[in-house]
C-alpha cells in the first residue's frame, strides 16, 4: 500500500514528552545538533504518567497528524 | 480572562537567530490574544535582557511573561527569578524551546521561524491559565551517603566531613580505598598512591 | 584512606552494598545490606593470628589478579582499611564442608562468627554521591590477535602496577607471569578497547597516555640494558605538567612507535608482535619478553542498575549521565544526587579529585539551608468535585495521596454529615501528575500542567 502525499503538505504530529527523560533527550538531540522534521512539537510533561487519554483524543478532533508518547 | 502577556524572544547571539528569525516571531506574538507586549534581543538572559524583562512587567502592566529562549531545563529558575525581582509571582512565567528543539535541530529559516511561531503561540496559551503558585518547604537530613570508596568518594567523603557534615561511605568491598590501593606511583608527581 | 577512617564524621561501611533507595532531594530512604563477614569486627582487633593459622593458603589473590596467594580469611590487602580479615565463604573449609574452623579456636577475642548474616540497615540521609568508579575493560573476549589471555605475559596496566608496586606480590620486582625471570624488552600497547568502535569503545580513556609513559619510564629506570617500546595512536598529554613527563619518559629512552600492533604470537620463550610503524611507513616486529596493554576504563559492575534503583540515567557507554556536558557536570537528573570521578566518564586522579571536591560543595551548599523549597507544581483536589472513589490512591508511586474524611453542612432536608474525599501530601508529591488520569470527575489537577493548560497547548498547535 502506498499513500500519496500531496506536495507541500506539512503532518502535524505532537510529542507529549517526560520532561525527565524524553524531554531531556530532546534537549540533548539539540546540543549534538541532530536535525529532525520541523513539524514536530513537543509539549512538556511533567511525567509520561501526566498524560491523559483526553489529550489524545483532544489532539485527534483537533486534527493532529500524530501523537507520540513518550517516556 | 483578559490578561496581559509580555513575550521575549531571545536570539541567543547566532544560537537561534542564525535559524530563526526572531524580529518575525515578535511580531507575529503581537498578534495573539493576550499579547500586549512583544520583543526580541540579542541574550535574553544577560543582565540587560533580564532588566528589560524587568521594565517591560512595570511599565506594560504584564500579568505573564513567555521567554522563548533556550531549554527550561536550562534558564527557567533565570526567568523565574527575573519574573520574581520585575514583581510578579515566578511561577507566571513560560518558557519556549526554541533553541535546543528547534534552532539547532532545523536547517530551514524558514521552517524553523515558523515552527518557532506556533510554539510560541502554544505557550503563550498555556500562560493565559498560569496561576500564582507558592512553593512549600521540607526540612532537610542532614547527612551524607557516598556511594563508592575510591579516590573520588573519599575525596567527596572527606570535604563533606571538613564541612561540618555527617557521611556514610558505603563500599562493596572490604576496604576503602578502590583502584588507588592497587596502584605504585602515580603520574606526574610520582608520589606513592595510598 | 586512614584521614577517612578516622575523621568523627564519617562512618564506614565497608563490604556493603546499596539495595534500594526512596525518597528525594533532602529526604532519601537508602537501604544498605551489609554482608556477612563471618568476624565481628567491633571484637576484632586486626591481630592477624585467624590468617597466619587458616590452612587454606593457596588461594588466587584477585586483588594482584591471581600473581599473590591469600587465605580464606583475609585481608582484601595488607594495608586495607578498616585492617579487619573477613572470610570468603566460597573457599573457607568451615562454611562449604564443616570442618576445621581452627580460626575460631585461634581468635583471642572471639570474633570469629560462622552463623553471621547479611544485615539490611535503613539508613536516613538527603544527599547522595555518588562514587562507583570503573573496571577494567575485558580485552580477553576481545582481542584475539592479542591471544585472548592465552600467553601469560600480556598483562593489563593494572597488573603491571601490582607488579612494580612495593606492596605488590613480588615485593615491586618486575617479573615475566610466565617464568619468574626479569624481562627486559617490554612492549606497551595503548587504546586496547578505548576509540576502537569495532572491537571496544569509541572514547578515549584519558588516562593511559600517561600512565604508559610512567610504565615505559619505570621500566628504563628499574631494569637495565632494558627497551620500552610503546605502540600508540596518539599521545595526548592534555594536563598540567603532563607532556614534560611524556617527554621524560622520551629521554629517559622509551622508544615511541606510532602504530596499531596487529598480532602477538610466541615464538619460544618471547613474544613477536606485528606491526606498521605509520611515520616511517613500512611493517615491522619486535621482539618482547613481556606486553602490557592500556585496556579501556569501563563503567563498574552494577553502575547501570543502581542508577535506575536511583532514579537517574546512563549515557550510550553505561557511564552516570551528568544534568549537563558543561554547565552541570557534577548533578544527575536527580535532585540531591551527585557524581564524582570515573563513574561519570573516564578520568586521572586530578579530574577525580577536583570532580569529588565540587560534588561535596554541592552537598555541603544543600546542607547550609536548613529547609528546602519544594516545587509547588503539585496534585491538588477539588473537593466539591471529588466523589472519594479512591482510584487515585493507589497509584501514586510517592504515597502521597490518601482518602479522608469531611464534614459537610448538609441542606435541602438533609442533616450534616461526613463524605469521603482524596487529600494530597504535597510534601510528598512529585507533580508526576499520574493521578490525573485515574481521576473521573476531574477533581484532580496539578499545578503548572493543569489539564486546561495542555487543552490549550493542544489547542493552539492544531490552530
Amino acid at each position: 500500500m502506498s499513500i500519496d502525499i500531496q506536495a507541500g503538505w506539512e503532518p502535524k504530529i505532537i510529542v507529549f514528552a517526560c520532561n525527565w527523560c524524553s524531554y531531556a533527550a530532546a534537549d540533548l538531540a539539540g546540543l549534538n545538533h541532530l536535525e529532525y522534521a520541523a513539524d514536530i512539537r513537543i509539549i512538556r510533561t511533567p511525567c509520561s504518567g501526566r498524560m491523559d487519554p483526553m489529550l489524545v483524543l483532544r489532539a485527534f478532533n483537533r486534527g493532529v497528524d500524530g501523537v507520540l508518547l513518550s517516556g | 480572562m483578559k490578561k496581559r502577556v509580555g513575550v521575549f524572544v531571545c536570539e541567543c547571539g547566532t544560537n537561534i537567530a542564525a535559524t530563526v528569525d526572531t524580529e518575525r516571531v515578535a511580531e507575529y506574538a503581537k498578534t495573539l490574544p493576550g499579547v500586549v507586549y512583544a520583543t526580541n534581543y540579542k541574550y535574553m538572559c544577560s543582565d540587560p535582557g533580564q532588566e528589560l524583562i524587568r521594565n517591560a512587567i512595570q511599565e506594560q502592566n504584564l500579568e505573564q511573561v513567555v521567554v522563548a529562549s533556550c531549554s527550561p531545563r536550562m534558564h527557567e529558575n533565570t526567568f523565574r527569578k527575573a519574573t520574581a525581582t520585575g514583581g510578579l509571582n515566578a511561577y507566571m512565567m513560560e518558557m519556549v524551546n526554541i533553541r535546543e528543539q528547534n534552532s539547532w535541530v532545523t536547517h530551514d529559516r524558514e521552517q524553523a521561524t515558523r515552527k518557532a511561531q506556533s510554539l510560541v503561540r502554544m505557550a503563550v496559551a498555556k500562560a493565559l491559565r498560569n496561576r500564582p503558585l507558592q512553593a512549600a518547604t521540607v526540612p532537610i537530613t542532614k547527612k551524607a551517603m557516598v556511594i563508592g570508596g575510591g579516590i573520588a568518594g573519599m575525596q567527596a567523603a572527606l570535604d563533606i566531613a571538613e564541612g561540618g557534615q555527617q557521611v556514610v561511605i558505603v563500599e562493596r568491598e572490604a576496604s576503602i580505598g578502590g583502584k588507588m590501593t592497587q596502584l605504585d606511583k602515580t603520574f606526574p608527581t610520582m608520589d606513592c598512591a595510598a | 584512606m586512614v584521614a577517612a577512617a578516622q575523621h568523627p564524621n564519617i562512618e564506614l561501611m565497608t563490604y556493603s552494598e546499596v539495595t534500594q533507595v526512596s525518597g528525594y532531594i533532602g529526604n532519601f530512604k537508602v537501604t544498605v545490606k551489609q554482608k556477612p563477614k563471618y568476624v565481628d569486627w567491633d571484637a576484632c582487633t586486626g591481630c592477624g593470628t585467624c590468617m597466619e593459622k587458616c590452612p587454606t593458603k593457596k588461594l588466587a589473590d584477585e586483588f594482584d589478579f591471581g600473581m599473590g596467594k591469600r587465605t580464606a580469611i583475609h585481608k582484601l590487602f595488607p594495608q586495607a582499611v578498616p585492617g579487619k580479615p573477613y572470610i570468603d565463604a566460597e573457599n573457607c573449609l568451615k562454611l562449604t564442608k564443616d570442618k576445621c574452623g581452627i580460626c575460631e579456636k585461634v581468635c583471642p577475642t572471639d570474633s570469629i562468627n560462622f552463623k553471621d548474616m547479611a544485615v539490611f540497615k535503613e539508613i536516613e540521609i538527603g544527599a547522595i554521591v555518588m562514587a562507583t568508579g570503573y573496571d577494567q575493560f575485558d580485552w580477553k573476549s576481545a582481542y584475539g590477535e592479542y591471544g585472548y589471555g592465552k600467553y601469560p605475559d600480556v598483562i593489563s596496566g593494572l597488573e603491571f602496577e601490582r607488579l612494580i608496586s612495593a606492596g605488590g606480590p613480588t615485593g615491586g620486582k618486575i617479573i615475566r607471569p610466565s617464568d619468574g625471570s626479569e624481562p627486559k624488552n617490554i612492549a606497551f600497547i595503548k587504546c586496547v578497547g578505548s576509540r576502537d568502535d569495532t572491537k571496544g569503545k569509541s572514547y578515549c580513556s584519558r588516562a593511559c597516555c600517561m600512565y604508559t609513559a610512567k610504565h615505559a619510564y619505570q621500566v628504563k629506570t628499574k631494569i637495565e640494558d632494558s627497551e620500552a617500546y610503546v605502540f600508540y595512536m596518539d599521545v595526548r598529554t592534555a594536563g598540567k605538567n603532563y607532556e614534560e613527563f611524556y617527554q621524560r619518559a622520551l629521554n629517559a629512552g622509551a622508544k615511541y612507535i606510532r602504530g596499531r600492533v596487529s598480532k602477538i604470537y610466541p615464538q619460544g620463550n618471547k613474544l613477536i608482535l606485528k606491526s606498521e610503524d605509520t611515520l616511517l611507513g613500512r611493517q615491522l616486529e619486535v621482539e618482547a619478553d613481556m606486553v602490557v596493554l592500556a585496556t579501556a576504563m569501563v563503567p563498574s559492575t552494577g553502575a547501570a542498575e543502581l542508577a535506575k534503583k536511583i532514579g537517574f540515567s546512563v549515557d550510550k557507554d553505561g557511564w552516570f549521565q551528568e544534568a549537563h556536558p558543561k554547565l552541570q557536570p557534577v548533578e544527575t537528573f536527580a535532585a540531591g544526587v551527585y557524581l564524582a570521578g570515573t563513574c561519570q566518564g573516564p578520568k586521572d586522579i586530578p579530574d577525580t579529585v577536583a570532580q569529588a571536591s565540587g560534588a561535596a560543595v554541592k552537598v555541603l551548599g544543600l546542607f547550609s539551608k536548613t529547609e528546602l523549597a519544594t516545587e509547588p507544581m503539585t496534585s491538588e483536589v477539588d473537593i466539591s468535585k471529588c466523589s472519594g472513589c479512591g482510584l487515585c490512591v493507589p497509584i501514586c508511586p510517592y504515597n502521597a495521596l490518601s482518602l479522608v474524611e469531611i464534614k459537610e453542612r448538609g441542606g435541602h432536608g438533609h442533616g450534616p454529615f461526613t463524605r469521603q474525599v482524596a487529600e494530597v501530601n504535597s510534601s510528598l508529591c512529585q507533580g508526576c501528575g499520574a493521578c490525573l488520569p485515574a481521576c473521573r470527575t476531574l477533581a484532580l489537577n496539578l499545578k503548572g500542567f493543569s489539564n486546561d493548560q495542555l487543552v490549550a497547548e493542544v489547542d493552539a498547535l492544531c490552530l
